[in-house]
């Protein structure tokens, strides 16, 4: 068992992280730069080491600093939480050539799955149906063949994309060059990579997502989907388990598929596998090689640690439950808590001044801020995630409605106000929606 | 908890230290047990502050009393985090001494991280009044190496 783990990560997973680490009796080593000192992880952890200043690329993208911060504290374990270095295979690489356990995939299945025509084939030969597209990456003179063969409107893709970036709609032929290039150079701009593929644009799908746990014991198991359809700018907003769209046999057919397609693969550890969901029929987008911010969604449906499972998987025991001992539970519904303008969505670094988080049965806050917490202007804007539990859809809407209303941060903006519009809105209580769904909200709302 | 092993003699030179120097702030970690005496803004008096033992805390570096060290001006920081070693190599002369005088550039200690071993170079001219870490000492990024004057 791993005795002592570094996280290499920052705010709300860390501290999930450092979390499932005290009830496994694993010491823990929080890794920072100068701007998350006051850090409430770095406080609680037992062990902190500086590793750089703000910036990212030079303490948590810092791989010789990570390296190193686990030689001088003898950490034999790394958790990379998800973002940063959670998919760089080459990290995953090194820790293995200094025997330091990553808590995480095998090197393989992280550079098969960022690559993602490599993983749209991958999923193909493991028999997952996939979105129709490109076989792979389209040059600018085969383009418009493909693209007819597609049918319009067509989407173009960054291969070396991921994340909802990367993604260029062409509604007709004549758009498709001006498409083809933007996306191009955009793609050459944030992921070093022009390399594209083309798929076909579906009007109205939702997001559906599975997750998997597997160990190398030769378990695999499917813990359900998450729908996490309403989006903004392609990051995620708010997720649901089950999904409103999904039935026991839909959600037992995917769930088979995807767990016969990660044993062909002899995939390790978690995982959630993407699809878009429309008119019945699942389209395979991406895999995420790591755990995803919204898993308190599927622990609060299954009962299942899924940050626990992870590190249990890593140190080389098999899964402690099996695919029947999986049940969807309830509902659960998470809420991105950002430190932005619920209207204009401008950042609002600064000082939390109070907060109050909601209690009670069924209310789950995973978030590192406190009254006093500094935030600090060089990360990602999330805050916090608050997650509630219902017996059923109706009762989670009402006991999230009442959660959000209690829930007190003062002194920065954030975007709890937007959350509280979401349950008002009719579809969204339907349980209609799509991933278009929300920006269209927000431009007529 | 041990609450009745108050080291008064302690706390009242770390008091007399914050008069003594203009420092705001004093805090020591020793075997687990931290102390912090403060200057309350505006207020002579030094604000005493007791702290019971984090359990099991100890950062990753060993903890250095920061009596002039990190808030003193001519503090050289370490750029990075890794092991530092006061001489070229085992047995040899360590290079610097407290009491020399140092020109920018030369080298003052090495920190050696995944096996590459780093010079850590003067900033600035000056004499060396304090040395505030150990051979073989695990540092952080930030933390203050060395003290030029």
């Amino acid at each position: 068992m791993i005795k002592k783990l570094l996280i290499a990560n920052r705010g709300e997973i860390a501290l999930r992280i450092h979390r499932a680490c005290k009830e496994m009796g694993i010491a823990t080593v929080a890794v920072h730069s100068t701007a998350d000192s006051e850090a409430m992880h770095v406080r609680m952890a037992d062990e902190s080491v500086c590793i750089g200043p703000p910036a990212a690329a030079k303490s948590y993208l810092n791989i010789p600093a990570i390296v190193t911060a686990c030689e001088i504290t003898g950490a034999d374990a790394v958790h990379p939480g998800y973002g940063f270095l959670s998919e760089n295979a080459r990290f995953a690489e090194i820790l293995a050539a200094h025997a330091i356990t990553f808590v995480g995939p095998r090197p393989e299945h992280i550079s098969t799955m960022g690559d993602k025509i490599a993983a749209k084939q991958a999923m193909i030969a493991a028999g997952v149906p996939v979105v129709p597209g490109s076989p792979g990456a389209v040059s600018d003179s085969d383009a418009a063949e493909i693209a007819g063969k597609i049918g319009y409107p067509v989407l173009c893709k960054a291969a070396a994309g991921g994340g909802g970036r990367g993604m260029k709609v062409a509604a007709n032929p004549a758009m498709l060059a001006e498409a083809l290039t933007t996306a191009r150079r955009e793609a050459r701009a944030a992921f070093g990579d022009d390399a594209m593929y083309l798929e076909k644009y579906l009007a109205q799908p939702r997001h559906i997502e599975i997750q998997i746990m597997a160990d190398s014991h030769g378990n695999v198991v499917h813990l359900g989907e998450r729908d996490c359809s309403l989006q903004r700018r392609h990051q995620k907003v708010l997720e649901e388990s089950p999904s409103p769209a999904l039935n026991d046999a839909a959600r037992r057919e995917i769930g088979a598929i995807v767990t016969k397609a990660m044993s062909r693969l002899g995939y390790l550890g978690a995982g959630t596998i993407e699809f878009l969901y429309e008119n019945g029929a699942f389209y395979f987008i991406e895999m995420n090689t790591r755990i995803q911010v919204e898993h308190p969604v599927t622990e609060m449906v299954t009962g299942i640690d899924l940050v626990r499972e992870q590190i249990r998987v890593a140190s080389g025991l098999p899964l402690s439950f099996t695919q029947n001992d999986i049940q969807l539970r309830g509902h659960a519904i998470e809420c991105r808590i950002n430190a932005e303008n619920p209207r204009t969505f401008v950042p609002s670094p600064g000082t939390i001044r109070n907060f109050h988080v909601p209690g009670g049965l069924g209310v789950r806050v995973d978030s590192a801020a406190y009254a006093g917490y500094r935030i600090p202007p060089y990360y990602d804007s999330m805050i916090g995630k608050l997650i509630v539990h219902g017996r059923d859809r109706d009762e989670c809407i009402m006991r999230l409605r009442r959660s959000l209303h209690e829930f007190v941060i003062d002194g920065i903006d954030t975007t709890i106000d937007l959350h509280l519009s979401l349950l008002q809105s009719p579809d969204f209580i339907a349980g209609n929606y799509d991933i278009h769904w929300l920006e269209n909200f927000l431009a007529n709302g | 908890m041990n609450k009745d092993k108050i080291d008064k003699e302690m706390i009242r030179a770390l008091a007399e230290l914050l008069d003594e120097t203009r420092l705001t702030e004093i805090e020591i970690e020793h075997q687990g047990l931290r102390v912090r005496v403060a200057r309350a803004p505006g207020n002579a008096a030094p604000v005493l502050h007791y702290a019971a033992p984090a359990p099991a805390a100890a950062s990753a570096s060993a903890p250095a009393p920061a009596e002039g060290g990190a808030a003193h001006p001519g503090a050289v920081p370490s750029p990075m985090v890794g092991t530092a070693y006061l001489a070229p190599e085992p047995g040899a002369a360590p290079f610097i001494a407290v009491g020399d005088a140092v020109e920018t550039g030369q080298t003052l200690l090495i920190i050696e991280a995944m096996k590459t071993m780093n010079p850590i170079t003067a900033p600035r001219s000056g004499k060396i009044t304090r040395i505030l870490v150990k051979d073989g000492q695990p540092v952080e990024f930030g933390e203050p190496l060395v003290v030029i004057e």
